[in-house]
């Protein structure tokens, strides 16, 4: 048995890390949780030309370097290690997966190339007000309208909506759940930036008023990709909340050796040593389920399903709770908005609920291994 | 155009290092990373080469245990080839002995329009080797770069000093040395990592170039004590009584800052 990463592997992540601390510095992130964007666009240009991210998974025929999920989750772990504020999750990981799953060729010609050169911010508009992210939440309806369709009703939770340029949709025909690419400057379309709690991942509500839209695949084919889409999601997500669990349990630890009371490290007492070494354990639990489901996606195997739900519900736990407990571990300064203790607790918390919270994740695991 | 880059691999300065009590030198036997300071040269390299319209970065590196990491990581970012000089013999080698190492490493691999170096390595901060190569070599030597360009076939630097900048014009071929910080090196895509592996890398020895490997023995320079690097001190806290920025300049006058 050998789960290490490969030499390759282990390089690409010391060189997102690299950059990442070069360009996703805890002041690099307030300024941009500052803007309306939420990102700097000289750091996603040279994401896009020098290192080649956006393209990273996209075959290479649609202009991407054509590398595995397990690539694309090392460069997401690293990501959220740094609290990077970028469209990435919404473009690379949602969109992208949305054109490379929906099985129409001519819609990945023409929009995977951009994405993956970064010319292209995409987005996947799914969610409604009602917050369900599963299919019966999809209730937007589309209307065939001469060549193409028009487009009626509310989008929420958006990831990006208000600065995509591309927004692919989901809404319903008389067939069912069907995908729509929405050009961001159609007509009848409202963005609205809505102010959330975690200010390092923006969201949007859009309000489509008969809004032209390209239909994507077949009609009703729809659900069957966002399946497969919300399964790469949750676990790219997972990769994601193990770098920022991992970056918190350092600062935890660090703290804990560092900081004197009662002339001892604080480490040393046993109420400290112990939230620690519980943090340590559900963070390493929490690595090895984010790595299994990436080695799924990467082979696009039967087990996807199923392995994506344990690590969303798992990771998203031990997220939340490192989160927690490095504030406590902290103490007073902890609770400070000048710490950027708060900054990892806050995407802990909308990363926990972004595509169905632990228990949504729990039901439908139980549902997928046949309970 | 062709530029080789001199591109040390040193202990990884992020990792607690260890000294060798018997020669007081830093022990490399681990893993090396490329030194920093010397991926200034080599984006500074690929930039030449790209603004000539074509051509190939090369590099030179003398590292024990026929170690590649470091290598690696600026194949990653562009250059071609190396050459890495791995000799047991080598060990303890002066600046002198490592200047004729890689100069005779240039010259194997067919002489180059330009050789850049970093002004120092961020462990052994000698900053001597690339004017001696240059001296080896018989080419003009030009230091502290903090730009580089080829004009109508010349080189014209923008040499660092204490207090501006030179501008330098020198024929080609020539080693230059260049400063950190003026260009950004480039991150290197997994692509390029990937391409890296199979980029070929000429392993010699000092025997194959030539080069007498004297070592320690006959090392013109020795490091006869280490002493810690003083603890640091608390500063000097002044309370503002209205006067305090009084004591701030004579504080800054003491230093010659201002």
């Amino acid at each position: 048995m050998n789960f290490a990463f490969t030499e390759e592997q282990d390089e690409l992540r010391s060189t997102i890390r690299a950059f990442m601390e070069a360009k996703s510095s805890e002041e690099a992130v307030r300024e941009q949780m500052e803007t309306d964007a939420g990102f700097d666009a000289d750091v996603w240009k040279q994401m896009a030309e020098q290192m080649g991210l956006q393209g990273m998974h996209i075959p290479e025929e649609y202009g991407g370097s054509g590398f595995g999920y397990v690539e694309l989750g090392i460069v997401l772990e690293e990501m959220g290690r740094a609290l990077l504020c970028a469209p990435f999750f919404s473009s690379v990981v949602l969109a992208a997966n949305t054109l490379i799953h929906s099985g129409d060729e001519a819609a990945k010609a023409a929009h995977l190339p951009g994405i993956a050169a970064g010319t292209t911010i995409a987005t996947l508009a799914f969610t409604e007000p009602s917050g369900r992210w599963d299919e019966s939440g999809i209730t937007m309806e589309a209307t065939a309208s001469g060549d193409g369709y028009t487009l009626t009703g509310t989008k929420s939770y958006v990831l990006d909506g208000h600065t995509a340029d591309l927004i692919l949709v989901a809404a319903r025909t008389s067939a069912g759940v069907s995908l729509f690419a929405v050009d961001a400057g159609a007509s009848g379309l409202e963005r609205t930036a809505l102010a959330t709690m975690d200010q390092t991942r923006k969201q949007a509500r859009l309000e489509f008023s008969s809004t032209p839209a390209t239909l994507i695949g077949a009609e009703g084919a729809g659900w069957q990709v966002l399946e497969t889409v919300l399964d790469l999601a949750a676990v790219g997500l997972a990769a994601e909340q193990v770098g920022g669990a991992q970056l918190v349990l350092e600062m935890a630890v660090q703290y804990a050796k560092d900081r004197v009371q009662f002339g001892r490290p604080i480490g040393s007492f046993q109420a400290i040593k112990h939230k620690c070494a519980d943090m340590l354990l559900e963070v390493e639990s929490a690595k090895s389920a984010a790595y299994y489901g990436l080695w799924c996606a990467s082979e696009m195997n039967e087990e996807l399903p199923s392995v994506a739900s344990l690590a969303k519900a798992y990771c998203s736990e031990a997220y939340f709770h490192a989160t927690a407990e490095n504030i406590q571990i902290h103490g007073g300064i902890g609770f400070t908005w000048e710490h950027p203790a708060h900054l990892y607790f806050k995407r802990a918390k909308s990363s926990e609920l972004l595509f169905g919270d632990p228990t949504y994740h729990r039901e439908v695991l139980a549902k997928r291994i046949g309970i | 155009m062709k530029v080789i880059v001199c591109v040390k691999q040193i202990p990884d300065p992020a990792l607690p290092g260890e000294l060798d009590s018997a020669t007081n030198t830093l022990k490399r036997d681990g893993k090396l990373i490329l030194d920093e300071s010397d991926s200034y040269g080599v984006e500074m390299a690929l930039q030449l080469v790209d603004a000539a319209g074509g051509g190939e970065v090369a590099l030179v590196s003398m590292a024990p245990n026929g170690e590649v990491s470091g290598l690696r990581t600026a194949l990653a970012m562009g250059a071609a080839q190396g050459v890495l000089v791995s000799d047991p013999g080598l060990a303890g080698s002066d600046a002198l002995t490592t200047a004729k190492v890689l100069a005779a490493a240039v010259q194997r691999l067919g002489g180059a329009d330009l050789v850049l170096a970093g002004t120092e390595s961020s462990d052994g901060y000698t900053g001597t080797v690339p004017e001696q190569m240059a001296e080896v070599l018989g080419l003009p030597s030009v230091t502290f770069a903090k730009s580089v360009a080829v004009e109508g076939g010349s080189l014209k630097v923008n040499r660092q000093t204490e207090a501006g900048y030179d501008e330098v014009t020198c024929p080609l071929p020539a080693v230059v040395s260049v400063t950190a910080g003026v260009v950004e090196p480039r991150y290197p895509s997994f692509k390029g990592i990937m391409a890296a592996k199979s980029k070929p890398v000429d392993t010699v020895t000092a025997a194959d170039l030539g080069v007498t490997a004297t070592g320690w023995d006959a090392a013109g320079q020795q490091i006869t004590s280490v002493t810690q690097a003083p603890t640091r001190e608390a500063g000097e806290v002044i309370e503002d009584d209205g006067e305090a920025h009084v004591k701030i300049v004579e504080f800054l006058e003491g230093l010659k800052v201002i």
